[in-house]
């Protein structure tokens, strides 16, 4: 009986510590009333990868326009889970009249998040012309 | 009746022509997309859309949507020269595949222009330069050739570790935006850091 709850005792504690080991979370502190007014933008969201929007989920979208008149975004996207989540993304942009942007910086950009990390993703219009955008975040396959 | 046994190098025949016919096929893959291949010990192609994606909204955010940009000439785009952008990695790489990626889309701006004819080491376009000096030569152009506003400067440097059988390599790509009086406007450094593990033969 006390060799079993020796064997258990010790199971118990290597099990705590791989668990605490995986779990590389993170604490925040932050202002209470943020000073910075954020303009935020209402969404729309096609969801075919349900697996990584449950574990990466977008909080909100806001916008700014710089005094040249080009388009700022900044995303905002917190890991649900209790473990490090990578991911890509990738921009697109579109002129007043709905035609994409094509640029070679054009490329999935990786990105990871520890557990319950909430992160802010920007990127700024390529031109002045870029009135609308598109982002798309996907599986890392590599 | 006599059962069929399989003798090991018919089993091997068959294990090699199963292997021949589950060979991936080769394929096109879009460069924006995910599934390109990740290498730890050189900089893939697209880190370098990565750096240069960082590198421009940093010049944008700074200077350019800050309407601190200034041309010569008032009423043209400002004139970028490409000056020197060393390569202080192990591996030999043209940093034509950051700074080209940067100068497309500093144009596609339509503030910022990149002259051809005027570079370190010479013009890049030298029937451009011989053209234009023709075209001053003709015109008795006392101004001379227009000198360009800004040139862009910049090192990419390569920084490697190892822990146990996990291998790091950092890739420091670093820029500098420097005006006609030689001060640096604009600046920024962007960090690539890519893991694997060794494999068991070789490095």
């Amino acid at each position: 009986m006390r060799h079993a709850l020796h064997v258990l005792a010790s199971v118990g504690t290597i099990a705590g510590t791989l668990l605490l080991a995986a779990c590389s979370s993170m604490n925040i502190l932050e202002p209470a009333q943020p000073v910075a007014q954020r303009t935020m933008l209402a969404d729309k969201r096609v969801i075919t990868d349900t697996g990584l929007y449950s574990r990466v989920r977008i909080l909100g979208v806001n916008t700014a326009t710089g005094p040249a008149g080009f388009l700022k975004i900044q995303v905002e996207v917190e890991n649900t889970t209790l473990s490090r989540q990578a991911f890509t993304y990738r921009v697109e942009w579109f002129d007043e009249q709905g035609m994409i942007i094509n640029l070679p910086t054009m490329t999935a950009i990786p990105r990871t998040l520890e557990a319950r990390e909430t992160a802010s993703i920007t990127a700024t219009a390529p031109t002045d012309r870029a009135k609308d955008f598109r982002i798309k975040f996907l599986e890392p396959t590599n | 009746m006599k059962t069929f046994q399989p003798t090991p190098l018919f089993c091997c025949l068959i294990g090699a022509l199963l292997l021949a016919g589950c060979a991936t096929p080769a394929s096109y893959v879009d460069p924006s997309s995910s599934r390109m291949i990740t290498s730890v010990g050189k900089i893939d192609v697209q880190d370098f859309g990565n750096a240069a994606d960082t590198m421009v909204n940093s010049l944008i955010d700074n200077l350019i949507n800050q309407n601190k940009l200034q041309s010569g000439v008032p009423s043209e785009p400002a004139l970028l020269a490409i000056s020197r952008i060393t390569n202080n990695t192990g591996s030999q790489i043209d940093t034509d595949m950051l700074v080209k990626k940067i100068r497309v889309a500093l144009l596609r701006t339509g503030k910022i222009q990149t002259t051809t004819t005027m570079g370190l080491g010479g013009p890049e376009d030298p029937l451009a330069a011989d053209q234009q000096k023709l075209r001053e030569f003709l015109e008795d152009k006392k101004g001379g050739t227009r000198l360009p506003d800004y040139t862009l400067s910049g090192k990419i440097i390569e920084d490697r570790a190892r822990a146990g059988s996990i291998r790091q390599s950092a890739f420091i790509f670093q820029l500098s935006l420097s005006s006609k009086a030689g001060i640096a406007v604009w600046e920024d450094e962007k960090t690539i850091v890519k893991q694997g593990s060794t494999p068991a033969v070789g490095f």
